[in-house]
């Protein structure tokens, strides 16, 4: 089943989310044949329960898909969407179609991707769901960067805050990604090491850059399973999403990915940051990925202030098989 | 490529074992001040050895008409993460029950099983492994020490080193040449179980900047082995060896050995409050802990299928041995705030495992021939 789904979803991304089409809808092109297809596929609705008319998968079975959209630098919110679907559901609220943002709350509006093609962003009000138009929204040009923009809706029309939930849903939509994202760069990096060549032979042949795509190799089979691991459902959040776990693991993907990137952009030079080489974007995307829904201090000091102030005062690696244990989900579930 | 590592739990009736091990080294353990525990895998005691084999916890893995329990290698996991967790001094039986019983298991005689492997799980018969030598290190296929072919036996002539527990063990299984030079490389090299308290054996410990002597030099002067002294098959060392070792990276071992520091560390802070860095730091090291565990269970779980994931417990002990490292350095720097003094213990703890970190990277293959071994799965030699 796992694999299956993989299957189908790298081949969607394969057809549908080639470079260029990747670099269109980034420079603003309409993703609408891209979308067209992921609603097709079914994996926007695999969060939803079957009685609610989705797919009713669990996140260990989500997770590839994920992986696969951070794989091909997707520039649409697959996995948001998914979860924010999920979420709506739950709420027996109704699923519009059309991409769906998570919004990290600020000051009233929510943060959300620069120039981000989605046309809704859910945010929380009173500890509901509550969907916005984001062509609505007013963007905050003071506070615009490459890492997000800040949008505010007329009339105190955004949401209040919310419930840590969402935050953590959207961290581990991030992570997957990224933790996609890494393998990808992984292998190219590998290629390039192979076909590059300098001072007559590969540069994959120099030892000190073995050592250094082996660093590389460890980080992106780190990252994975901390993806695995976040994706075990646990938890009180959307589809058994458990707090603890993502922190956890956003923890350890972040670090991952500072690693990655540094060791892929030495691996190709400086050719990585040319317009075009793909290398880029994945690295782009790993740099928004870190700044999305808390970062490595933000969820490191929330799982160590957890750990400090349970009650049971657990030695580390009883709380480690307590809370972030590798449990197999059919045995959770 | 090297294949991805599958979430693998450890399953309920292997997780049965726990509470009542957790019991025992509460009992056993829990008295022994911070700084002894902190010697990890080579705290030496050998009356807590027999108390262990008393319980049935030496040779788990070992099938029972050899005195085992006849468990899965995910049961010894159990039992094993425990004892380091809780700084149990595990040294004296460590290296038979981890690797000289399992390889007598797998390549020896049935006469050689069924004399070691009781003995073994009774405590009786602790091992030392004799791998490098003066000029011998990361390069292991240039041993000189030789047993030589003769009537009634093998004569052994040379000399190892970095041996750790030479002085205390009853037995040595040593990488030898037994035909050809030192020129054919992997060719020629077999495995042979050494008394060490035959004539001709010379055990000189070796100090470390701690004051212990977990090491010796061993030298063998026409040392003279009965014929069943050879381990498996006479020129098959060097595939036994690497058999052996890719049990030896992944283990809980690779991840723990600053477990006794970490946890002293999170008891003073939960006494003496935390600042939001500590706790960020903290954090972090649960996560790499999180994640190592698992990576390491994964590995175990594919040993247990009968795969042979030698890359990719390459991968978890350069992984597990940075983050071991890891835990004496960012400690230390959270503690050195001007006006701030923590417990003698912990400190304790934190100099003993800082001083030894160095180590914890080249026991068992050093970091770049790890790395070269994942260079080589990768395809990139």
């Amino acid at each position: 089943m796992d694999s299956l789904l993989l299957r189908s979803a790298e081949e969607l991304f394969s057809r549908h989310a080639s470079s260029d089409a990747v670099r269109a809808i980034r420079a603003g092109g309409s993703p609408g044949a891209l979308w067209r297809e992921l609603q097709a596929s079914g994996f926007l609705d695999a969060l939803v329960p079957e009685t609610a008319g989705g797919t009713g998968l669990g996140l260990a079975e989500a997770l590839p898909v994920l992986m696969a959209a951070g794989r091909f630098a997707v520039p649409l919110p697959v996995g948001e969407t998914m979860l924010a679907r999920a979420v709506l559901a739950e709420a027996g609220q109704e699923r519009p179609e059309g991409t769906i943002l998570l919004g990290e709350p600020f000051d009233g509006g929510a943060r959300v991707p620069a120039s981000s093609a989605a046309e809704w962003v859910l945010l929380s009000r009173n500890a509901a769901p509550l969907l916005r138009r984001a062509e609505e929204a007013q963007r905050d040009d003071r506070m615009a960067s490459p890492f997000g923009d800040l949008l505010r809706w007329p009339g105190d029309a955004g949401g209040d805050g919310g419930p840590e939930e969402l935050h953590a849903a959207g961290a581990w939509a991030e992570l997957a990604a990224m933790a996609g994202a890494m393998e990808r760069i992984l292998e190219s990096t590998v290629r390039h090491a192979q076909e590059r060549v300098q001072f007559g032979r590969p540069v994959a042949a120099f030892q000190a850059v073995q050592q250094q795509i082996s660093v590389m190799t460890e980080d992106v089979f780190a990252a994975r399973m901390a993806a695995q691991l976040a994706s075990v459902p646990d938890g009180p959040g959307i589809a058994g999403l458990n707090p603890l776990r993502i922190a956890a693991a956003k923890l350890r993907v972040g670090e991952a990915a500072m690693r990655v990137s540094a060791i892929a952009h030495a691996v190709h030079g400086a050719m990585g940051i040319t317009e075009e080489m793909d290398l880029h974007l994945l690295t782009g995307r790993l740099q928004a990925g870190r700044m999305r829904f808390g970062g490595e201090a933000h969820w490191g000091a929330r799982l160590g202030r957890h750990f400090l102030r349970a009650g049971d005062a657990m030695d580390p690696l009883a709380f480690v098989r307590a809370h972030l244990g590798p449990m197999e989900p059919e045995t959770t579930a | 490529m090297i294949g991805a590592l599958p979430l693998s739990a450890i399953p309920p009736e292997d997780e049965a074992l726990r509470p009542e091990i957790r019991a025992f080294l509460r009992d056993e353990v829990g008295h022994i001040p911070a700084e002894r525990r902190a010697r990890s895998w080579m705290g030496f005691d050998a009356a807590f050895s027999r108390k262990l084999a008393e319980r049935g916890w030496l040779g788990l893995t070992f099938p029972k008409e050899y005195g085992g329990a006849g468990r899965g290698a995910l049961a010894r996991y159990v039992l094993v993460e425990e004892l380091l967790a809780a700084g149990a001094p595990v040294s004296a039986h460590w290296i038979a029950d981890r690797q000289s019983g399992p390889l007598i298991q797998r390549f020896g005689t049935e006469a050689q099983r069924r004399f070691f492997l009781p003995r073994i799980c009774r405590a009786e018969a602790f091992f030392c492994i004799g791998m490098s030598e003066p000029n011998t290190g990361s390069d292991l296929a240039s041993v000189t020490t030789r047993a030589a072919r003769e009537e009634g036996g093998w004569r052994l002539n040379g000399e190892k080193v970095w041996t750790t527990n030479a002085q205390h063990s009853h037995y040595m299984i040593a990488l030898v040449r037994t035909s050809g030079t030192p020129a054919d490389r992997q060719k020629g090299l077999s495995q042979v179980v050494v008394d060490l308290h035959a004539p001709g054996v010379r055990i000189s410990p070796i100090r470390d900047l701690a004051g212990d002597a977990h090491f010796s030099a061993v030298v063998f002067d026409d040392v003279l082995l009965p014929p069943d002294a050879l381990i498996g098959e006479e020129g098959s060392g060097w595939m036994q060896v690497n058999a052996e070792l890719a049990f030896e990276r992944s283990g809980p071992e690779r991840v723990l050995s600053s477990a006794v520091l970490l946890d002293e560390w999170s008891r003073w802070l939960r006494e003496a409050g935390a600042t939001e860095a500590a706790e960020a730091l903290l954090g972090r090291l649960l996560a790499h802990l999180a994640v190592l565990r698992a990576m390491s269970i994964g590995v175990t779980g594919r040993l247990m299928a009968g795969e042979s994931p030698v890359v990719e417990a390459a991968l978890v002990k350069d992984l597990g041995t940075e983050f071991e490292q890891m835990i004496p350095a960012v400690v230390a720097d959270i503690l050195a705030r001007p006006g701030l003094v923590a417990s003698g213990p912990l400190m304790r703890s934190l100099a003993y495992t800082a001083a030894m970190a160095p180590s914890f990277s080249l026991r068992g293959g050093t970091r770049e021939i790890l790395r070269g071994m994942i260079a080589r799965g990768m395809g990139l030699r």
